[in-house]
């Protein structure tokens, strides 16, 4: 096998990063779930609410403990894998995480601690306060590493002399044509995947016939989240794809499967092709009759613009950005079905006792997940041959490393990540086996910010006891 | 105004933050391998539980600054130091999900102490061999690294990367003499002792022998003679004073005694490379980015820097005192 090292060097950078993204897009919908469900508890003061909050949380803090030493990895990558990037992007996309490292990285990390463990010494109010301050950070986050990876995508705002770089405007940079879509695209995609985990999880429960309390709660509110995200993600995938179709033409073209110019009217729409890139041509396609034309071209009989437009050596590989696309499409039509079903259900209401759909929840509970995965990878393979689209190319951004080297690490990194996930299933599966435990202490949502200034007098034993005394009476 | 200058200066503030944050958490990692009972490791572990994320991401604003701010010396440095580097991150990986994972897991969890502790041994001992491979110099030609991946592998890098766990150690058993009870004070202390003495034996040693080696630090140190002297001495002292440390000791000194003598450490190496980025080939002016990243950085720094200094500390006041044996977790 020849070993390419631009080759290499990319799988490395998608595996690592693949496997990061799953994470933080669980952070920052469980991040924004639990300070919605704490919201909830401070206001009603009903124990349910700290009963969720508890085992959420404790998915969560896993979940974000992997996402946290994964992404270090990919701060460190865009140097060890692709140092010229790095000296051509680093003046526009390294201030961008540096800002991000800035205000989102360390906010997260200064309150996670509060919230994981110190409720019972600030209090509830200044623990809320704690859980808001992670979630905005995930979300702060989340603006800023789309900002440069929209950059990327869509580069504005520099000039470029003599291979160098230089910021002309920082609000182009940052304000890129294709960040306010993406934005919004990514955090709701973020959104459902923890809404289907969470009705996903409560689902289970209602079959098997335990903790009916808490399977009820969070599978309402889990539907209710996901009926009206899927809604709003439908509509925001929508102009994002004509922004793309825009500004990256060749990505749109392969995600729709056809080669020619211009295909044939009326357009089918196509679900399985065989890509014959060398030839430009379909070996095989299976598609629907005018539906190409309507969804794409909102007509009866338009077409559809084929891959052939864009030169061959800038043509992305179509397989991929085709299928990604189709695999996130799918999975967004399941969601928005499944949605209008959960409202149907709820108004007959019986969203508790259908089992079909019950099963299909579980079914679902990852299904966010595999969608933003798909997502990405139409992002990214679709841009190709692009890193800085229109800028620089792949293959010349890699660093003089060479493929020996780059293929063992990628080995270490597939080994060490294995681990890291079978633990993180393991450990998940079985807080969920075990269930949500009831909330003894501390049930009665008060506290204010003079805790956190004297916590000794929350640690005494006497406190937690009196606490006890009340809870029970 | 010279914008690399504070760049390099901010780089500088969030790498040392790093070095003795992070520091005090590898050094309680390190230590776990010595410390065989089961509730002793609960303990160590429990005492930095609540704010190591915190720590670890001054390396992270490090490594981003030199990306934003310094994108040659980046690109030219993150190829060479390749192997270790992608070394570090996997024992930093290790030993963050060990956090999670060993709570969770009851039956297996001296498994998972296992990988804290040598993940904790592994990013220290490859942050060790970086900053002697640093000491030794990068080869550089026409902005991009020229060397072979395998300079790091050279008996000066191999000097530091023993070195600096032994200085991680030291911090490690002042936080915990400063946090833990009455049980694990006589272990603190011989961890300090012991690491102490080691980690100046070795830090002196690979000063000698970079000097050997090194024309470069060798041209620096006799221009600076007089303050790298007073360092030397300081150093001295700082590792003396640990080495023999008394049983009975206010339990901050240690610790404190400790953060002095790595940043005396910290003190004399940027001092041997300044104004190199990329020692003895390049300098920071020359791998500075434009002057508009430098500002976005820095300006941003300025603002953001104060506020997260002040919430960092609020957490550690949170959580501050003995850490309660039972752990934070049934603290609720």
């Amino acid at each position: 096998m020849k070993l390419d090292p631009s080759i290499v060097a990319r799988i490395q950078f998608a595996f690592t990063v693949s496997f990061h993204i799953i994470f933080p897009t669980m952070s920052i919908g469980l991040a924004s779930f639990l300070a919605v469900i704490e919201a909830l508890w401070l206001k009603t003061k009903k124990p349910i609410y700290l009963e969720i909050y508890k085992f959420w949380l404790s998915i969560f803090s896993m979940g974000f403990g992997i996402g946290v030493v994964t992404g270090i990895v990919l701060s460190f990558e865009f140097g060890l894998g692709f140092s010229r990037f790095a000296q051509m992007a680093g003046p526009a996309i390294g201030p961008l995480i540096a800002l991000e490292v800035l205000t989102a990285f360390f906010l997260e990390a200064g309150f996670l601690g509060i919230m994981l463990f110190g409720l019972n010494r600030v209090g509830p109010k200044l623990h809320f306060f704690a859980t808001c301050m992670v979630a905005i950070g995930t979300l702060l986050s989340a603006s800023w590493i789309l900002s440069a990876n929209s950059w990327m995508q869509t580069p504005a705002g520099v000039a470029i002399q003599g291979g160098h770089l230089t910021v002309v405007s920082w609000r182009h940079v940052l304000v890129n044509p294709s960040w306010l879509y993406r934005l919004p695209h990514m955090v709701t995609a973020a959104y459902l995947t923890a809404s289907f985990m969470v009705a996903g999880v409560g689902a289970w429960y209602l079959l098997r016939g335990k903790h009916q309390h808490f399977a009820r709660r969070t599978l309402a509110l889990g539907t209710a989240f996901a009926t009206v995200l899927i809604a709003a993600q439908v509509f925001i995938g929508d102009i994002l794809y004509g922004t793309m179709l825009k500004h990256q033409p060749s990505k749109m073209q392969a995600a729709e499967g056809f080669w020619e110019k211009q295909s044939q009217s009326p357009a089918p729409y196509l679900w399985f092709i065989v890509p014959d890139q060398n030839n430009q041509r379909n070996r095989f396609q299976l598609g629907t009759p005018y539906l190409g034309s309507i969804w794409l071209t909102h007509s009866l009989d338009g077409r559809v613009e084929g891959l052939k437009n864009t030169p061959r050596d800038l043509q992305p590989r179509m397989g991929m950005v085709f299928y990604a696309f189709r695999i996130m499409y799918c999975s967004a039509m399941v969601m928005f079905a499944v949605g209008v079903a959960s409202l149907w259900l709820r108004f007959r209401g019986t969203l508790f006792s259908s089992r079909w759909f019950l099963w299909i929840l579980v079914f679902m509970t990852p299904s966010g997940i595999v969608a933003t995965l798909a997502g990405w990878y139409v992002a990214e393979t679709g841009r190709q041959p692009w890193v800085i689209y229109g800028i620089l190319k792949t293959a010349d951004a890699i660093s003089p490393v060479p493929a020996p080297a780059l293929w063992s690490t990628l080995v270490a990194f597939v080994c060490v990540y294995a681990v890291f996930i079978t633990a993180f299933l393991i450990f998940t599966l079985r807080i969920i086996r075990r269930g949500p435990s009831e909330v003894h202490s501390y049930a009665e949502a008060s506290g204010s910010l003079k805790n956190a200034f004297r916590p000794y007098v929350l640690d005494s034993p006497g406190r937690l006891l009196t606490t006890n005394i009340t809870q029970r009476s | 105004m010279d914008l690399p200058l504070i760049s390099v200066s901010f780089l500088a503030f969030a790498l040392t933050l790093y070095v003795i944050l992070d520091g005090f958490d590898l050094g309680i990692g390190i230590l776990l391998l010595f410390q065989p009972a089961p509730m002793s490791r609960d303990h160590m572990i429990d005492s930095i539980t609540p704010t190591w994320d915190g720590n670890e991401t001054w390396i992270i604003m490090a490594g981003v600054t030199l990306l934003a701010a310094f994108p040659v010396a980046y690109s030219i440095l993150l190829p060479a130091f390749y192997l270790p580097v992608i070394l570090m991150l996997l024992g930093l990986g290790f030993r963050g999900v060990s956090f999670e994972f060993r709570v969770q897991s009851r039956q297996h969890r001296h498994r998972w102490d296992v990988a804290f502790a040598v993940g904790s041994l592994v990013a220290a001992f490859m942050q060790g061999l970086v900053l002697g491979s640093l000491m030794q110099g990068v080869k550089v030609q026409n902005q991009h690294f020229s060397g072979s991946l395998l300079d790091v592998v050279h008996p000066l890098p191999i000097i530091t990367g023993l070195a600096l766990p032994f200085g991680y150690a030291v911090l490690g058993g002042g936080w915990l003499k400063l946090k833990s009870g009455l049980r694990l004070q006589a272990f603190a202390n011989r961890s300090i002792r012991v690491s102490a003495a080691l980690f100046a034996i070795l830090f002196a040693l690979a000063c000698l022998y970079a000097a050997k080696i090194q024309p470069g630090l060798r041209s620096k140190w006799t221009s600076h003679g007089i303050a790298l002297a007073c360092l030397a001495g300081l150093f001295a002292i700082a590792s003396g004073l640990l080495t023999t440390l008394p049983k009975k000791t206010v339990p901050v000194v240690p610790f404190l005694l400790g953060l002095f003598l790595l940043l005396v450490g910290i003190s004399g190496l940027a001092l041997s490379t300044f104004p190199d980025i990329v020692p003895f080939s390049v300098t920071l002016w020359e791998a500075a980015s434009s002057a508009t990243s430098q500002t976005f950085v820095l300006v941003g720094a300025a603002f953001v820097t104060p506020i997260i200094l002040t919430y960092s500390a609020f957490a550690y006041w949170i959580f501050r005192g003995k850490t309660p044996d039972k752990g934070w977790e049934d603290d609720n």
